[in-house]
């Protein structure tokens, strides 16, 4: 009796370790599959392997064991890319104890079961940066995340993807007397000018030069300053308004930095300087009028083409959903920059590729091709058509939304 | 030469003044025939390659056989869709101040707060929005009375559809009242209301029976709520949250009022309760409501529009005109049929019943014989996000022509210099 019990629970340890190593092959066949880096394949077929794309294009042979999702007439595209999305995170995403915390990660406040999460995987979005809030000058380091995994580890695709920098106005928010109180408090403590903001973030850049050159890297904030200097690192920078964004490229150039811009509400002024420099844009959230806006209403001529003006003339332009949840989800804002005049191979380039190249995950996500994630949104038809549904979200080749 | 180039340059402008000024004094044509590649009716099917011909400002004729009179003027729109003009069954945009600070003001009327040259009306007629309902907003007890417009015109007269339509009430407690006060502040007024009608037709009778004369009217200040309680008006009352829908029943029943309920986006719960009372209903400019699952910890989208569909309610959708998207009628009915309702069901819910909510759906809503001569002329179908507004037509006469819309230009358009001068330091 005894060994028939051992014997079973040999046999059950064995087939549980045997089952893994056994690949698991996923079959996608659908009528059109936009690949982003390629041509649309018409008919073709997706093989999925061990998570990745193993095989991709027409007349594949599906594997007999494989299990095969016919997505019939349905338009399969990469999982799309969102490089400002809300963050997963509970409780305020903005330090105030200081406005340079360059050292603060946002990847050691994930929270896997955020509600955001299971949100955004429902618009298709299967890939996401998420920065620290953007109160302070220098904020933190941010870090791309995919919405699935029980702890934050299984979450991340990259840390420390880029440094995040607020040039706007924002760094003086909440900065006022509490009633009654002395102006020698804490809320009295913020810079209150534009000066002010691009002074600390160029004094910053400035002590991290000069310890790099001592080479004593006692301040650990300065540490990471050196790497970003040392262009390992870009800088994800908050820029809205045409005189910011000059102002974001003098200090890039002082510096020697790799910078991304972030919103970029008056990006379609400056266009020409930041094809030519090749400085990438992530835009959004969007808006009609600046009056639609906050608290400071930046970017005061708003130009609904922003993203189509931007890449018309070189510039990598990605569409966000500008870290807001709830608001438009990316696609749709791909549709609206379509109306409003940009290109339509750019737009859905836009929510995939480009992002994926900007956060530097190109490698893994953004694409249908070979050896990549096999993050796959199944739509019901055009996917810059507003009556489109999202029928079938894959993510590292399990799927979790349908 | 160079005088000579100047000349040259005059005359084309002279030329150009000319003709355009001759362009726009013509006077409207007392007759039309529009050729049309495909009509939504949405009175009955859509017609291809149709003519609708127009006399007076008023369609005499839609349909494919339509003769084209001998001395119409024909206008081409073979490769547009037209449809019926958007209807707005509620808003309270383009008011200098949307909330009175009193909580009891049936009296006033956004006639008098209505901004014309407010970019929401630009903005409306732009979007194919071609008559508005427009109410005080949410924040007043009885907030006043409403004014139907259409978007264009330079004074509110000119804009003027009904001068006199609708009265808002407001379920939403303002300011530092509770729903309870808020509640008992409406019942007292009516009760008091009734009361005073009650003495007034006493008076009445008082004096006819003194055989005296009886001039006394009716306080002005009352006068809106007691053709409330005449039926009228409409009432359109809003609700905040789902537990106001109740009140609203009961408001309605209480004092048999033509009501139209205007709703937040948490009502979606109490779909059923308002599907049996058949009121109509306008929805919130939210469609999309994320709910938490408490049993399985789940995030579900909640389509509030298909709730209320499948409920079997009848409603109009409501914009926002701030948020992207969310601002077009057309795309809060593409929502609706991407999560599955009936296109046609939809595109209703954008012209014929906010027309209907509002009591203009004789003239407008629809494109019928007989029906005022507004519609849209749009360059692709109309819950497609690539499709514009292309012309509006409103009474027989273009009102809005895409091509010369010179804010949109502008607003699309690439700044002149894209590439600044380098610095030089």
């Amino acid at each position: 009796m005894r060994i028939y019990v051992i014997l079973l629970t040999l046999l059950l340890l064995v087939s549980a370790f045997v089952a893994p190593v056994r690949a698991e092959v996923t079959a996608i066949k659908a009528g059109k599959i936009l690949t982003i880096s390629g041509e649309p394949i018409t008919d073709g077929v997706i093989l999925i392997e061990n998570g990745k794309i193993a095989e991709i294009g027409t007349g594949i042979e599906i594997p007999e064991d494989a299990a095969v999702i016919d997505a019939g007439k349905s338009v399969v595209m990469p999982g799309l890319v969102d490089a400002s999305a809300a963050a997963p995170v509970r409780g305020d995403l903005n330090e105030q104890s200081s406005e340079i915390t360059p050292t603060f990660r946002i990847s050691e406040a994930l929270d896997p079961q955020s509600k955001v999460l299971k949100r955004v995987v429902q618009t298709g979005v299967t890939t996401l940066f998420v920065s620290p809030g953007r109160q302070n000058v220098i904020g933190g380091l941010g870090v791309v995340v995919k919405p699935t995994g029980k702890i934050p580890q299984q979450m991340i695709v990259k840390d420390e993807a880029a440094l995040t920098v607020v040039m706007d106005m924002d760094p003086t928010q909440g900065n006022r007397i509490p009633r009654g109180q002395a102006p020698t408090t804490f809320y009295f403590r913020r810079p209150g000018t534009r000066m002010a903001i691009i002074w600390m973030l160029r004094k910053s850049f400035f002590d991290a030069r000069q310890q790099a050159d001592s080479e004593q890297t006692e301040d650990p904030n300065l540490a990471i300053l050196s790497e970003v200097l040392k262009d390992k690192i870009p800088i994800h920078v908050n820029a809205r308004r045409a005189i910011v964004i000059r102002a974001a490229l003098k200090v890039a150039d002082e510096y020697g930095l790799k910078l991304i811009l972030q919103e970029c509400t008056e990006g379609y002024k400056v266009a020409g300087q930041l094809a030519e420099r090749k400085i990438p844009v992530v835009l959004g959230p969007f808006y009609y009028y600046p009056g639609n806006m906050g608290q400071y209403r930046e970017g005061r001529k708003v130009n609904w083409n922003n993203a189509g003006i931007l890449a018309e003339a070189g510039v990598k332009v990605a569409l966000s959903s500008g870290e807001q949840s709830g608001a438009i989800d990316i696609l749709t804002a791909a549709t609206f920059a379509v109306r409003h005049g940009m290109d339509r191979d750019e737009a859905l380039k836009a929510i995939t590729i480009t992002p994926a190249e900007i956060l530097g995950v190109a490698d893994r996500v953004g694409s249908l091709e070979k050896g990549k994630d096999a993050d796959i949104v199944i739509l019901s038809g055009d996917p810059l058509n507003v009556t489109t549904r999202v029928e079938k979200v894959i993510l590292n080749g399990k799927t979790v939304y349908q | 030469m160079k005088s000579r180039s100047h000349i040259t340059f005059a005359s084309i402008l002279l030329i150009v003044f000319i003709t355009g000024s001759l362009a726009y004094a013509a006077p409207v044509r007392k007759k039309l025939a529009v050729e049309v590649g495909r009509i939504i009716t949405i009175a009955g099917k859509d017609i291809k390659n149709g003519v609708i011909l127009i006399e007076d400002g008023t369609i005499k004729a839609v349909g494919t056989d339509v003769e084209i009179p001998w001395d119409a003027f024909v206008i081409e729109a073979k490769d547009k869709v037209v449809m019926p003009g958007f209807v707005m069954a509620h808003t309270s945009s383009g008011l200098d101040r949307a909330n009175e600070n009193m909580p009891e003001v049936p009296f006033i009327s956004t006639f008098d707060s209505i901004d014309p040259i407010s970019t929401f009306f630009e903005d409306s007629l732009r979007d194919g929005v071609v008559a508005m309902l427009v109410l005080p907003g949410n924040n007043t007890l009885l907030g006043g009375t409403g004014t139907i417009v259409k978007p264009y015109g330079r004074t509110v007269e000119a804009m003027l559809i009904k001068r006199y339509a609708g009265l808002k009430i407001s379920l939403l407690p303002s300011q530092s009242t509770s729903r309870m006060g808020h509640m008992q502040r409406f019942r007292r007024y009516v009760s008091d209301l009734k009361d005073y009608l009650e003495e007034y037709e006493q008076k009445k009778a008082d004096a006819k029976e003194d055989k005296k004369p009886f001039d006394e009217e009716i306080d002005v200040t009352k006068q809106s709520m007691v053709d409330l309680l005449n039926k009228k008006l409409t009432a359109f009352v809003y609700c905040d949250r789902a537990a106001d829908v109740p009140k609203a029943i009961e408001i309605q029943k209480t004092n048999e009022l033509n009501t139209v309920l205007v709703l937040g986006p948490d009502c979606y719960k109490a779909a059923g309760l308002i599907a049996k009372s058949k009121l109509p209903v306008v929805l919130d400019s939210q469609l999309i409501v994320w709910e938490t699952n408490e049993k399985t910890n789940e995030e579900e989208m909640k389509v509030v529009p298909m709730i209320f569909h499948k409920a079997g309610v009848k409603f109009a959708f409501q914009t926002d005109s701030s948020q992207y998207g969310r601002r077009y009628l057309w795309y809060q009915a593409a929502i609706a049929v991407k999560h599955g309702m009936k296109r046609e069901e939809a595109l209703k819910s954008i012209t014929l019943y906010p027309a209907q909510f509002i009591g203009v759906d004789n003239r407008l809503g629809s494109i019928e014989t007989g029906k005022e001569a507004t519609m849209i002329f749009l360059t692709g179908d109309p819950l497609d996000a690539q499709s514009w507004v292309d012309q509006v037509m409103i009474a027989g006469e273009i009102v809005y022509e895409k091509d010369k819309d010179e804010r949109l230009k502008k607003l699309l358009e690439p700044p002149l210099v894209i590439q600044e001068p380098k610095d030089t330091d």
